[in-house]
């Protein structure tokens, strides 16, 4: 299991559009991946988990992968927090 | 989970309980115990095991406690309870405060409210309230609909096809509660209570088309706020090797919040209408409520199916017996 830390950066926070990106990028890969902000865990390959989670801009996620590719799954869903989901 | 403050209890009850804020401040101290307590021995001098963690009621008996004191030993027993760290005080059937408790309760930063409500009445809505608050809770990826009555929990991996056999429910009259997300609380003990998220109640995803917005497709008789969760359907990919269940006799629980609730496993395949046995195993849950096992009462009947014929069997081999004991030939 892989897991990885990042802050939610952009001024809107996982609105859809940044929502469907996530679930985009994970359904790439194989593993499982669950996304947990305030100890409510949620599959990042659901875009209704994903946006049911209603996470905003400053709150703390953990990702979590496991499986075949999972640390690339994470350093790629990293990359996507840092770049603010290609918004702002 | 956030904490319970007393802020919240006041926000969310103020109008059902008819709250009246005495002291004008309230704070947001948490509450950390569902129970309430009576602080009648407290007052009285005994605090050896004062729960003051918990809310403190003052009903008619601890007012008329107060009552019975003289003034001095009225404002020693005030003090004795406002000492403690209190979240609040609540006193019942609109009794009128004393002073120096309303002069206390402010100074050590006590809020104190008042319901018109009697203790007994109020005691039982803050309890449900409380209980609701204070439940165990879960998140868990999953579909929740209402058939025929009956709380059916889809589950499955992601993309198997929860949300279009819920679509398809719906189609026929049953009832939505959540889509791939479904928030489950335990009351009392043996209940599984799951609702939706706020933020995508009453959505649900189809691959290819996008969100649907079901309570305005369907109308309000398609949707629920919250339902007990009575059975789970886990769907599963076809697997030729896979033993599955082919009577029912045996059957599968599985544990959610440490409550245990039947599990049915259900293999997917083309062709195999999905929605229609779903339907059915909420009758068939609807059946084993009222007392009928199918599964069971079929295993009786070819129980003594069995009985009877070894009796005839018995009686044949009489008949021949006889016949060879006494040789007609």
């Amino acid at each position: 299991m892989t897991e990885g830390k990042v802050i939610v950066k952009n001024k809107l926070g996982i609105h859809a559009r940044p929502a469907a990106l996530l679930v985009r990028t994970a359904a790439k890969f194989s593993s499982d991946i669950f996304l947990t902000q305030n100890s409510m865990e949620i599959n990042c390959k659901s875009i209704m988990n994903v946006m049911g989670m209603a996470a905003e801009p400053g709150s703390e996620i953990t990702i979590t992968a496991s499986g075949e590719d999972e640390k690339e799954a994470v350093q790629k869903l990293i990359e996507l927090f840092d770049n603010k989901f290609e918004e702002d | 989970m956030n904490p319970l403050t007393v802020q919240n209890l006041y926000d969310d009850n103020r109008r059902s309980l008819k709250f009246e804020n005495l002291t004008g401040h309230i704070n947001d101290k948490k509450i950390v115990s569902s129970e309430i307590h009576r602080p009648g021995l407290a007052l009285s001098g005994f605090v050896d095991i004062f729960t003051y963690e918990k809310i403190q009621v003052l009903g008619n008996t601890e007012i008329a406690y107060l009552d019975s004191l003289s003034k001095r030993e009225r404002l020693i027993a005030i003090q004795r309870l406002v000492e403690f760290d209190i979240p609040c005080i609540i006193i019942t059937n609109k009794n009128s405060v004393y002073k120096e408790l309303l002069d206390l309760g402010e100074k050590r930063a006590i809020p104190i409210f008042r319901t018109p409500m009697n203790t007994t009445q109020f005691v039982r809505k803050i309890g449900d309230y409380l209980d609701e608050k204070f439940a165990p809770l879960i998140t868990k990826h999953g579909t929740l609909v209402d058939i025929y009555g009956i709380g059916v929990l889809l589950a499955g991996r992601s993309g198997i096809g929860k949300s279009e056999v819920a679509l398809d429910l719906i189609e026929r009259g049953h009832r939505l509660v959540a889509d791939d997300m479904v928030i489950i609380s335990r009351r009392s003990e043996d209940v599984l209570i799951g609702s939706g998220n706020e933020v995508i109640r009453h959505y649900i995803e189809i691959r290819g088309l996008g969100v649907i917005d079901i309570k305005s497709m369907f109308g309000i008789r398609s949707i629920r706020q919250q339902k007990r969760i009575e059975v789970e359907v886990l769907l599963e990919d076809w697997d030729s090797k896979k033993e599955y269940e082919r009577l029912g006799i045996k059957e599968n629980y599985t544990e959610i919040l440490d409550v245990k609730i039947p599990q049915v496993h259900l293999q997917i395949y083309p062709g195999k209408n999905i929605t229609v046995i779903v339907e059915t195993i909420a009758l068939n849950t609807l059946l084993k409520i009222f007392g009928i096992h199918p599964a069971k009462e079929f295993d009786r009947r070819l129980l003594s199916k069995l009985r009877n014929k070894k009796i005839e069997n018995k009686k044949t081999q009489d008949q021949l017996k006889e016949y060879l004991e006494h040789d007609m030939e």
